[in-house]
């Protein structure tokens, strides 16, 4: 008893030591001490930015205003209706034919054109959207990049090397994440949609209208770094039955068809 | 924080190697592993399961060892792990991870010196008990009949 006594004493005057040594510290301000700023520690939003400017570089950008307004459009009500603020989504549509979409560090998001071209509903593609802001949401750019190119590579890389950077986007544009981070952004992107009221069953027919097209090798980016699409479809069906689906359409159909029509002139 | 104490038996040369030898582990461990602390915790673990079936100086000094490098990886994890965040998932870097930094270099430096300290000590064939995990020690590790 005595020495079970003379333990609990001399850990509480440990641990009492310790925070009391922490709290002491925690009262000078090491911010101004070592002149720290924020951004420069920041190394996700700066290899983003890096990353960014190599998409620039070698892709053609669109800047056209309406067809922007017309994206941000299908992209807000899923941003409202889950409390995601606006501003932090870089929405970016790039001119490509490959069916792909891709999120890369600090928030930014690629659409390529040729993804719009090949989704029927203007649901299938706003499930692509939810599914690309899930993986950012859920941190799990940062993650697959640090498993898949290493965490002292990622700091180097934020200084821009050029050949790593290409690395590094071909990394997230043409390859998928873990299978369970995958299904965690499908569901992800499905709860979003039926937060915002958007009927999340075209997602599953674009999964399987993409699961047709696996057998085609290259060129098609969101088909062949996420496989097993029949799988895929099946789970988010399963996932929303029995469940209240709303309806929501942010364009008519004749919106919708001008705006891919408009994309498919941009090509 | 560390004590000098007697012994129930004058321990015999070679378990007061074997015994220092323990604390060797986790200082040769914390210089192979000082970015992942969980590396001299598992080191020291190996040579204790290695050791527990040894006399009882040198099981004692085995154990004590290992539970003063468990409390360090508790404290040093979290600050790996906080680094690692603010680093890779925009965490903002505050004071208070300053203080924490600070706080836990404190205490690695202090165990650093200690261990020496107990591996010299113990190379002596001297029994040495430090605060806390000594007396812990003393709950779990228990003389057995060979060593009366």
């Amino acid at each position: 008893m005595h020495q079970l006594n003379k333990v609990i004493i001399q850990g509480i005057v440990l641990l009492a030591l310790f925070f009391g040594l922490f709290f002491g510290l925690s009262q000078i301000d090491f911010i101004k001490v070592f002149h720290i700023k924020q951004t420069k520690l920041n190394t996700a939003s700066k290899l983003g930015d890096v990353l960014w400017k190599q998409v620039e570089e070698s892709e053609i950008i669109i800047h056209n205003d309406t067809l922007q307004k017309t994206l941000d459009s299908l992209i807000s009500p899923i941003l409202e209706a889950n409390d995601i603020p606006k501003d932090s989504i870089h929405l970016h549509l790039v001119e490509n034919s490959q069916v792909n979409a891709f999120a890369m560090p600090n928030n930014h998001l690629v659409v390529y054109t040729g993804l719009i071209k090949d989704c029927k509903k203007q649901e299938a593609l706003q499930a692509v959207l939810g599914h690309e802001i899930a993986h950012i949401r859920k941190n799990h750019v940062m993650q697959k990049l640090s498993k898949e190119i290493g965490l002292s590579v990622l700091l180097s890389a934020s200084g821009g090397n050029g050949a790593l950077i290409r690395e590094i986007l071909k990394t997230l544009s043409s390859s998928a994440y873990d299978r369970a981070l995958e299904k965690e952004a499908d569901l992800t992107a499905v709860d979003y949609l039926m937060k915002a009221n958007i009927n999340p069953k075209p997602m599953a027919d674009f999964m399987y209208q993409l699961a047709q097209k696996d057998v085609m090798p290259d060129g098609f980016g969101w088909i062949s770094t996420h496989p097993e699409s029949e799988d895929r479809a099946q789970y988010i069906l399963s996932y929303v039955k029995g469940k209240k689906i709303g309806n929501k359409q942010m364009l008519s159909s004749k919106g919708w068809e001008t705006f891919k029509e408009r994309i498919a002139e941009e090509d | 924080m560390i004590q000098n104490l007697n012994f129930p038996y004058k321990p015999s040369e070679h378990e007061a190697e074997k015994a220092s030898n323990s604390y060797l582990m986790s200082l040769v461990a914390l210089v192979a592993g000082l970015p992942l602390p969980i590396i001299n915790l598992i080191a020291t673990f190996f040579f204790f399961i290695a050791n527990r079936k040894g006399t009882y100086f040198v099981r004692w000094h085995c154990t004590q060892a290992l539970f003063s490098q468990a409390g360090l990886l508790c404290m040093n994890s979290f600050g790996f792990w906080w680094t690692i965040d603010i680093i890779f998932y925009n965490y903002p870097i505050s004071g208070s991870y300053f203080a924490y930094l600070f706080t836990v270099i404190l205490f690695n430096i202090t165990e650093f010196i200690s261990t020496i300290y107990l591996a010299v000590t113990t190379r002596k064939g001297k029994h040495v008990e430090l605060w806390f995990f000594g007396p812990l020690t003393n709950l779990i590790c228990k003389p057995d009949a060979s060593a009366q």
